[in-house]
């Protein structure tokens, strides 16, 4: 329990995380950023403009030019990460070797796998199109590289549900087609049908129509009603029942705010 | 010089001013007057005759009018207490700054009797509008322009207990100082008494009200002094300005000390003081403890590279008015703000706790908390808790908590 200093940054220009659309105003956020996000800043994070903003806006030029000796000089950009988290002050020493510890944990992962835990927590911070670029990396790869079947049966799911996220039904419904093929799982089959019962211009292909039984269509509809009985007591709607209760003044405010709210989401997710 | 650093010492009876290493001085009435027909504005005893001669409205004890919000209507127009300050103040500065033919002010320090906040802040406006930078204003009690006047004398005078005794038209104060030489750094402890035996000067005109007076003082610098080994007494006031009439007192008081008549003792003490802002390095390194400034040290136990020390955000002896920080503190498993208020005697240690009432919850080490410390008088401080949010990743709230701590 404490109360921690906080150094006096005069920064102008933030740093602009792209992977999650959030500009970073001080040391405090990068280190947050950099140590609970391991699987975004393990490439090519320390670049060039992070360390401008490291030297001109947080006014550490003399750790700005020790991190650019050490990148010149080849050292592994898990070091340079680390030597942020150990500068700022924000993480204790034990905590900045847990990270360490961490890094290298990821770094034995196979590169196919690597890249889709990074995917899926990209999918997890409703990064959808970042996380779509990624699986489909992974598939572009060669069929040794990319490990299992059942690893890209998984990738391929993942990928269906990212699309359909982003409201690409029929690239969703072919992903997820691709997943059952290769291993047959009733669950994938289960989201097909939900597709195409939730958007009726989604039309499987005639092996999966054969594969949808009645039986299934109707625990779907089951489910889907249970869904949007759901979603009428979800409490961002009970928020905005809320804020329609108030006065015109505060209405107009409060709806001005969610709608550039709900703007940036949607550019994150889309981007 | 360039500019001049001018100390006024001003009551609502006299108004002293006097400029740092100059020795001219001025003592005038605190009133202000306005000639009926025309926007001519005078004040002293020039207000005295203008008034007289039936040409003008006068108004007197303008500080009482300014700490009261009231106003005054002179010649049908009705006029707020601190606009006749700021036309008092205005005319007033003007007397050092035309003698000396000098058109900046360096510093202006304002001796008081008693410091509030209402007339800080109305001071402090009445500069604004006088073109004088707020840095360069600078509001002190008469304790504390006692104690920059006596340290600026040879050490002879300071070197046990120093005493003043203040009489003038409306109230009879004593102040008493002390220097406590530390380990570490000088403690000036310094103390006033408003004497409940003050009189009216006018019984000092009469054989048998100087008597009367002189009976007073003697009774009052018996009881205040004795016990005490005392360097030096200093007289000001008005009722000083003459002391035909203190003869059996003036026995008392010089007894085994020295006694000083300096009728503008505030105003050049807080001119000394003056002086001491322009200079790098203060001519007097000591704490001072007296009106107007705090008496007890306020800290935060803050972490700091891994290490856990204590942020001083107001130190005894700071001026209170002028003791505002603010600082920035990541909250790390905590839902509460600690301070430990340290009197001058630190056995009386205490710690006070404000909770973080209302503030989002958020993962550890997310919440950004912005502390801002001010003090609305030599014994509370205002707290202002802010929720400042995480940058974009956890948004600020308006959740904001304000808090008086006695201390």
């Amino acid at each position: 329990m404490s109360l921690i200093l906080c150094r006096q940054e005069p920064v102008k220009r933030p740093f602009y995380f792209e992977y999650l659309g959030v500009r970073i105003f001080s040391s405090q956020e990068l280190c947050y950023v950099i140590y609970n996000h391991p699987l975004l800043v393990l490439d090519g994070f320390v670049d060039e403009s992070l360390l401008e903003f490291i030297r001109e806006d947080l006014d550490m030029a003399f750790f700005a030019a020790k991190l650019e000796k050490w990148q010149k000089s080849g050292e592994e950009e898990d070091e340079l990460l680390a030597m942020i988290l150990h500068e700022c002050d924000y993480y204790s020493a034990v905590e900045v070797g847990r990270f360490r510890q961490q890094l290298a944990a990821f770094r034995r992962l196979p590169q196919s796998e690597l890249l889709k835990q990074k995917a899926d927590f990209l999918f997890q911070k409703n990064q959808y199109g970042k996380a779509v670029s990624i699986y489909i990396r992974i598939l572009d790869m060669a069929r040794t590289d990319r490990g299992s079947d059942s690893f890209t049966a998984k990738v391929y799911h993942n990928l269906g549900a990212a699309f359909a996220r982003l409201f690409l039904m029929d690239k969703a419904c072919r992903a997820y087609e691709k997943s059952y093929d290769l291993v047959n799982n009733e669950e994938v089959l289960k989201k097909i049908c939900h597709l195409s019962q939730w958007n009726p211009s989604v039309t499987p292909g005639e092996r999966f129509m054969s594969l949808i039984t009645e039986e299934l269509k109707e625990v779907c509809k089951e489910e889907r009603a249970v869904a949007n009985e759901n979603a009428g007591k979800a409490k961002s709607l009970l928020e905005l029942e809320n804020l329609f209760q108030k006065d015109p003044i505060k209405r107009f405010h409060g709806a001005g705010e969610l709608v550039s709210k709900w703007k940036k989401e949607y550019r994150n997710i889309m981007s | 010089m360039d500019g001049l650093i001018i100390g006024l010492d001003l009551c609502d009876a006299y108004t002293r001013i006097c400029c740092h290493d100059r020795e001219k001085s001025w003592s005038i009435p605190t009133v202000i007057c306005k000639k009926k027909d025309e926007e001519a504005w005078y004040i002293g005893e020039e207000a005295y005759a203008y008034t007289l001669v039936g040409e003008g409205i006068i108004v007197d004890k303008l500080i009482k009018m300014v700490r009261k919000d009231g106003t005054a209507t002179l010649g049908g127009t009705k006029y707020e207490g601190l606009d006749l300050l700021k036309l008092f103040l205005k005319k007033i500065i003007k007397l050092p700054m035309e003698e000396f033919f000098c058109e900046e002010i360096k510093e202006l320090v304002i001796t008081m009797q008693k410091v509030d906040t209402k007339l800080m802040d109305a001071l402090m406006y009445c500069a604004d509008s006088l073109g004088i930078e707020r840095e360069k204003v600078h509001i002190i009690s008469h304790t504390e322009g006692f104690v920059y006047y006596v340290l600026s004398q040879k050490k002879e005078v300071w070197g046990n207990q120093v005493g003043v005794f203040d009489l003038s038209e409306d109230s009879f104060h004593y102040h008493e100082l002390k220097v406590q030489r530390g380990l570490r750094k000088m403690m000036v402890i310094a103390e006033h008494e408003a004497l409940e035996e003050s009189f009216n000067l006018d019984i000092l005109d009469t054989p048998s009200g100087g008597k009367l007076a002189d009976k007073i003082l003697s009774s009052c610098a018996d009881r205040l002094l004795q016990k005490k080994l005392f360097s030096s007494v200093f007289l000001t006031g008005k009722g000083f300005e003459r002391h035909d009439w203190a003869k059996d007192s003036m026995k008392v008081l010089c007894s085994r000390k020295k006694v000083y008549m300096e009728p503008e003792l505030f105003a050049r003490g807080a001119a000394f003081k003056g002086m001491d802002y322009l200079q790098d390095n203060s001519a007097y390194p000591f704490v001072c403890i007296c009106d107007g400034h705090l008496h007890s040290t306020v800290s935060l136990r803050v972490l700091h590279k891994e290490r856990e020390s204590q942020l001083v955000v107001a130190a005894a002896g700071d001026n209170w008015y002028e003791a505002k920080s603010s600082v920035d503190l990541i909250v790390d498993k905590q839902d509460y703000v600690e301070f430990m208020v340290t009197p001058m005697d630190p056995k009386q240690k205490r710690m006070v706790k404000i909770p973080l009432e209302g503030f989002p919850n958020r993962p550890d080490r997310t919440t950004r908390l912005g502390i801002s410390f001010g003090f609305l008088d030599e014994k509370t401080m205002a707290v202002v808790l802010k929720d400042k949010g995480f940058g974009e990743l956890f948004p600020a709230t308006d959740t904001v908590i304000r808090q008086e701590v006695m201390l």
